[in-house]
């Protein structure tokens, strides 16, 4: 197979992975408001955990980490997505139900930052800065594959996964839950006023968002056979935020068009270029800015993403003829995470 | 117990830089009302200011070189308000857009220092100096010197904001916005001035920090940026004087560290802290009414 359909494939498998995670992080910000500023942290952990569990025993292999359980393909996945879920349930037990807003996105940023560190400077845990590596290819024994063919199976490997996780995620905001996620992402103090457990729906949305973003980094770790900490930057959150705010926070087929525009076009293809020569990384740099500055030509002219969120009709206001005024408006992003203009009095402190 | 005094010493120093840093962001916070995420860089901006009138050109003395690097900054800050902040922050009265456009900010900062200085460590020009014995503690002159600008500067922005028209303007917009700008406060300017401020100590922050760690990278702001966070946050979100507390319990905490853990764990020392004050005390050390 020429270079060119690896790096074909390659990049297919990026928008895939990214989907799946934009649809977690979507979840959580885009449907309940949420604004998980640690996402990366979980998709680190959902990495290392896939790996970790994967590999054998850390005995005689040169590396140091914990678990080596041998465990096959789909379920070390489950349970790098089942960890990352885990983490989702202590960060919103500590942060999520005291804080809001821009407070919770600091402590959350914080918190994947110590997140980062300890990995990083514990070894015994995931082999520190080094990183876990030689995780095993994933059915590569059951089909036969080199490690040329693995490219292409596992980028179809991966958009099935995609698939279902999409199908899933569907299931989920078109249903009563989904209903009440926005609910309280529009105003959360009405939702509590209807009886809703405000609290108890943030977790869960955590939680689901959580399980996505394990998954998602569990394939990445899948696909490259390795991940260490320089993969996962704190910063690199904004990238996941940057591919569903470019392709539409709140709708699924907006993510797939962002993680394609975003994260694949924009950011891999270029890893791809040749260096000017006398400048390393001058590209790269370059790169990382494009992605900022198309952030805020996106958030000025188009904030509602290349593909807007619905308006959801029910039964009821068709009855009515009535229309939600919620994404009537364009102009007026849908999002009310801190209301109205008055923000002086907005606390951040939950009491 | 030397080592005990030694780092106790150090944590003075950090305190400084935290001060600054910290009084900067919660003066900016406190008018705007949104995070500025790409304070960081800011910092390491000024930094980088200031090692261009340093090193690159003019070869000022190391002092000189930071007061006109802080003040470029602070300069800077103004600009990036007037034409990318501020047009946000009035579209949007959602504080999260203007965080991700903060956000968006720090990226392009960031790759625009590494882009014109590359990523290698590098090291104001200063002449070598003795340490000094000070009772059990023992520090450089820089040191020293970073110590007494901090103080000064506090005493600086306490007098500014009792004292002053500017200072009573920036209190009352930040107490309510609406009836600061009914009162006639010229809410414009003031967020003007704050905003050069803000900037101007972002910068000092930044070269302070890269004259007592005797080294500056581009990144090194953005990593104390978490460590401003918790210090602000402890300190009570908004407040000034809680910023000045914060940054004295969170800069001797994580020095102090040093003592009992591995240093490669001190910036988890702060986010600790800032975890054990938010469980027990949320709205902060000095809670301000109207702010939580």
């Amino acid at each position: 197979m020429s270079a060119f359909w690896y790096y074909v494939f390659t990049l297919v498998f990026v928008m895939f992975d990214y989907f799946i995670l934009a649809m977690g992080l979507n979840i959580q910000y885009g449907e309940t408001g949420i604004l998980n500023f640690a996402y990366i942290g979980f998709v680190a952990l959902g990495a290392y955990v896939t790996g970790a569990s994967s590999l054998p025993p850390s005995a005689g292999t040169g590396q140091q980490y914990i678990m080596g359980w041998g465990i096959p393909f789909p379920f070390n996945l489950l349970l790098g997505g089942l960890a990352a879920s885990l983490l989702a349930v202590f960060v919103a037990v500590v942060a999520l139900r005291r804080l809001r807003t821009d407070y919770l996105a600091v402590v959350l940023i914080s918190f994947s930052l110590v997140f980062y560190d300890i990995t990083n400077n514990y070894v015994p845990l995931f082999n520190g800065a080094d990183g876990l590596y030689n995780v095993p290819e994933p059915l590569a024994s059951v089909f036969k594959l080199t490690t040329n063919s693995f490219v292409p199976f596992f980028a179809v490997v991966a958009g099935l996964i995609a698939l279902i996780m999409w199908w899933a995620m569907s299931r989920i905001t078109n249903s009563p839950l989904g209903r009440t996620f926005r609910a309280i992402r529009d105003d959360d103090g009405v939702a509590a006023a209807l009886g809703k457990g405000v609290f108890r729906y943030q977790l869960t949305s955590m939680l689901i968002g959580a399980f996505y973003a394990g998954v998602g980094g569990g394939l990445l770790v899948q696909f490259g056979g390795s991940f260490n900490t320089s993969s996962w930057l704190p910063a690199e959150t904004f990238v996941v935020f940057a591919v569903i705010i470019v392709g539409g926070v709140g709708n699924n087929v907006g993510l797939l068009v962002g993680s394609l525009l975003v994260e694949t076009l924009l950011i891999h293809l270029p890893a791809f270029l040749p260096d000017i020569p006398g400048h390393p990384g001058l590209i790269q740099y370059i790169d990382t800015m494009v992605v900022g500055v198309l952030l805020w030509v996106m958030l000025w002219f188009r904030p509602q993403g290349v593909v807007p969120e619905r308006v959801r009709k029910t039964p009821l206001s068709l009855l009515q003829g009535l229309k939600s005024d919620r994404t009537a408006n364009a102009e007026v992003p849908a999002m009310s995470l801190v209301d109205g203009a008055g923000v002086v009095e907005e606390g951040g402190v939950r009491d | 117990m030397t080592l005990f005094w030694l780092s106790v010493g150090f944590g003075f120093v950090t305190a400084s830089v935290l001060a600054i840093s910290a009084v900067g962001l919660s003066l900016q916070f406190g008018i705007t009302n949104y995070i500025n995420f790409a304070y960081g860089d800011y910092m390491a901006l000024g930094a980088y200011f200031t090692y261009v009138l340093n090193v690159e050109f003019f070869h000022l003395e190391i002092w000189i070189a930071t007061l006109f690097g802080s003040l470029l900054m602070g300069v800077l800050a103004v600009f990036v308000n007037r034409f990318l902040l501020s047009p946000f922050a009035r579209r949007f009265n959602k504080t999260f857009y203007v965080m991700i456009v903060t956000f968006g900010l720090s990226l392009v900062i960031l790759n625009v220092v590494y882009s014109i200085w590359g990523p290698n460590v590098r090291a104001y020009s200063m002449p070598i100096e003795r340490v000094v014995h000070i009772g059990p503690f023992l520090l450089t002159k820089y040191q020293l010197i970073t110590m007494v600008i901090a103080v000064a500067l506090m005493l600086g922005i306490h007098l500014m904001l009792k004292g002053t028209r500017i200072g009573k303007s920036m209190r009352a917009i930040s107490d309510n916005t609406t009836l600061a700008m009914t009162s006639g406060i010229d809410t414009k300017r003031i967020t003007t001035i704050t905003w050069f401020l803000s900037g101007s100590m972002a910068g000092l922050a930044g070269t302070v920090l890269g004259i007592t760690e005797g080294n500056l990278t581009p990144a090194a702001g953005e990593l104390f940026l978490f460590v401003i966070f918790a210090a602000v946050i402890v300190g009570g979100v908004g407040s000034i004087y809680g910023a000045m507390a914060g940054a004295l319990l969170i800069g001797l905490a994580t020095e102090v560290s040093v003592v009992f853990i591995s240093a490669a764990y001190k910036l988890d020392v702060a986010f600790v802290i800032l975890i054990f004050a938010l469980l027990f005390r949320p709205s902060g050390l000095f809670a301000r009414p109207g702010k939580d």
